[in-house]
């Protein structure tokens, strides 16, 4: 039920990522190559993103006066997605996100999922498209859905971030899905 | 409960909580928001505590002489490194965590190594150690098991409370222990004579340390990164099922070493260390070989009894060799601290080593490569690794 409405639940993935993005200048560091300890992120624990708090509060950068165009990121709306796991379209278990990629448009273009291997042998991280991916966030122990079958996954090339050439697998060919949100 | 059989369940024990320190720290943190640029940080400063302090945490151990409170220290450092973990994983926390982690590794290794010099005395030291061994990959295994249940059924973080709770039975088996009379002397000496200790420069000189320590590394450098080499391989070759032939991979040489480490030692007092020391590193460039040129999953686990063997040998002979060559000098935990180093250094060295040329060259000749640097291993312990046996020349009256 929480996958059923589609198109909101990506638009609300959006959100929770450029939320993300804001409050962990590490997200992008992938994407840059920046060597930058991403501290900040690290203390955020159960909510990633602080309910309804503005974004200003856990921004070190941000001065002493309060941005007057405060808008709220409603908990039930938008939330992190580093660390939340990723489940097949069978409902089962297939790893975790553990990175965003953006590109300069700054909109999110792949995300990186690590399946987990055995006692962390044979752990792989592969990239997949941002838009095969659908978020349901508000309930606590919500989860990524990858609209994506077992075989194009094992498929995939290993994801590395410092290799010279770097694939993601894409959409499907014969049915692409609509990229309205990121105009 | 006699002090051998606690020795027997401490083993256990700590096989059991180091299982929780392992691989689902990275999971747990991952689940928790931390970036793999920081995991791969706290993860660092752990194994770069461990390097550092292995020596250090030897001369320590070798320093008090009451090797029993070492241990209960020890596991109540686990308890308190598990909690930190559980309770809030704040960067701080988690740095601290890992450093009193590693450390405390570095001190309850050898000191169990000096309990068993002084429960086993030197005849019997091969089955002691052998026994140690089958334990503590019974109890790894166990831990595994419970570890991974909990991680699947409950959560990470449940995995870090466990941990900490499975610290308190393994105080339990320090009682025996805690009446041991280390005789006075404060170091592992297996001899109750108390013999002046030596300058500890003069021993880390000794050619038969210096010997084996290289050997040690060298094997560990081929060994250390073959297991996640055949993980990375299984899953590009078996896919949807990889994961049930890498946990074969890893229980299968878990039982090899339960069933056979009793053996080994006693072949090691029999024999002589030379033989089984032989023994155990010609699997390493056979089983790189086997790797290089097979790729079906149930052959790749067969491959594994390898490297049971392999762990089986390694984890009796490292504290018998050790004990041999300086069990005497009032530096035993030194010394084993100092193999550990070099151990260490292998094992990190062997990770990039393979990663760089697994990329260029594909798993094939990664695996070769190991073997190589596995049969260089080899041909150092025939070439230039003496025997260390001495018990045939000790005087019975001593036990």
């Amino acid at each position: 039920m929480g996958f059923a409405s589609r198109t909101r639940g990506y638009a609300l993935g959006v959100g929770a990522t450029a939320s993300l993005l804001m409050i962990a200048p590490g997200v992008s560091l992938a994407a840059t190559g920046a060597r930058e300890t991403p501290t900040v992120l690290l203390t955020q624990g159960d909510t990633p993103t602080p309910a309804g708090a503005p974004p200003s509060s856990t921004t070190p950068k941000a001065g002493p006066p309060a941005p007057k165009n405060l808008e709220p990121l409603a908990p039930d709306e938008s939330t992190g997605v580093l660390g939340k796991k990723v489940v097949g379209p069978d409902g089962k278990d297939l790893g975790l996100v553990v990175d965003v990629i953006v590109a300069t448009d700054g909109h999110p273009s792949a995300a990186v999922i690590d399946f987990g291997g055995f006692l962390g042998v044979g752990s792989r991280k592969i990239a997949v498209d941002w838009r095969l991916l659908r978020f349901a966030p508000g309930r606590p122990d919500w989860q990524v859905l990858l609209t994506l079958g077992r075989a194009e996954i094992q498929a995939a090339p290993e994801y590395k971030p410092d290799a010279a050439t770097r694939e993601m697998v894409g959409p499907p060919w014969e049915a692409p899905p609509s990229t309205a949100v990121h105009e | 409960m006699s002090p051998g059989r606690g020795l027997d369940w401490l083993n256990l024990f700590v096989g059991n909580i180091q299982t929780g320190f392992g691989p689902f720290i990275a999971v747990y943190l991952t689940t928790r928001g931390w970036t793999q640029t920081s995991i791969g940080l706290a993860l660092s400063l752990g194994t770069i505590t461990a390097m550092i302090s292995q020596i250090p945490a030897g001369a320590l151990v070798d320093a008090i002489s009451n090797k029993t409170s070492v241990v209960l220290f020890s596991i109540l450092a686990f308890s308190i490194s598990a909690l930190l973990f559980a309770v809030q994983p704040v960067p701080l926390a988690v740095y601290v965590a890992e450093v009193i982690h590693s450390f405390s590794s570095c001190t309850l290794g050898p000191a169990i190594a000096a309990i068993s010099l002084t429960i086993a005395g030197p005849a019997m030291l091969g089955l002691r150690f052998g026994r140690n061994a089958r334990f503590a990959s019974i109890g790894n295994g166990i831990g595994a098991a419970l570890m991974g249940a909990c991680g699947y059924y409950v959560s990470e973080r449940a995995v870090f409370f466990l941990t900490a709770a499975l610290t308190l039975p393994a105080l339990v088996p320090l009682l025996p222990l805690a009446r041991l009379d280390y005789g006075g002397v404060p170091a592992g000496t297996h001899d109750n004579s108390p013999t002046r200790r030596e300058f500890p420069g003069r021993l880390l000189r000794d050619r038969a340390l210096l010997t084996f320590a290289v050997c040690v590394m060298l094997f560990t450098l081929g060994n250390a990164a073959m297991l996640p080499l055949v993980g990375n391989a299984l899953t590009k070759t078996v896919g949807g099922e990889a994961n049930l032939v890498i946990a074969a991979c890893i229980v299968l040489p878990q039982l090899v070493v339960a069933v056979i480490s009793p053996s080994i030692g006693r072949l090691a007092e029999d024999k002589g260390r030379r033989l089984v020391l032989l023994l155990g590193f010609c699997t390493l460039p056979i089983r790189g070989l086997l790797f290089a040129v097979v790729t079906d999953p149930i052959l790749v686990v067969l491959i594994q009894v390898l490297d049971g063997i392999a762990a089986a040998c390694l984890g009796v002979l490292v504290p018998l060799v050790t004990s041999d060559i300086a069990g005497r000098s009032g530096h035993f935990n030194l010394s084993l601290g100092f193999i550990g180093f070099a151990m260490g250094i292998g094992a990190t060295l062997s990770t990039s080593l393979t990663g760089w040329v697994g990329d260029r060259y594909g798993h094939p000749i990664a695996f070769a490569s190991l073997a190589a640097i596995g049969l260089a291993a080899t041909m150092l312990v025939w070439g230039a690794m003496p025997e260390t046996r001495t018990t045939r020349r000790l005087p019975a009256q001593k036990r």
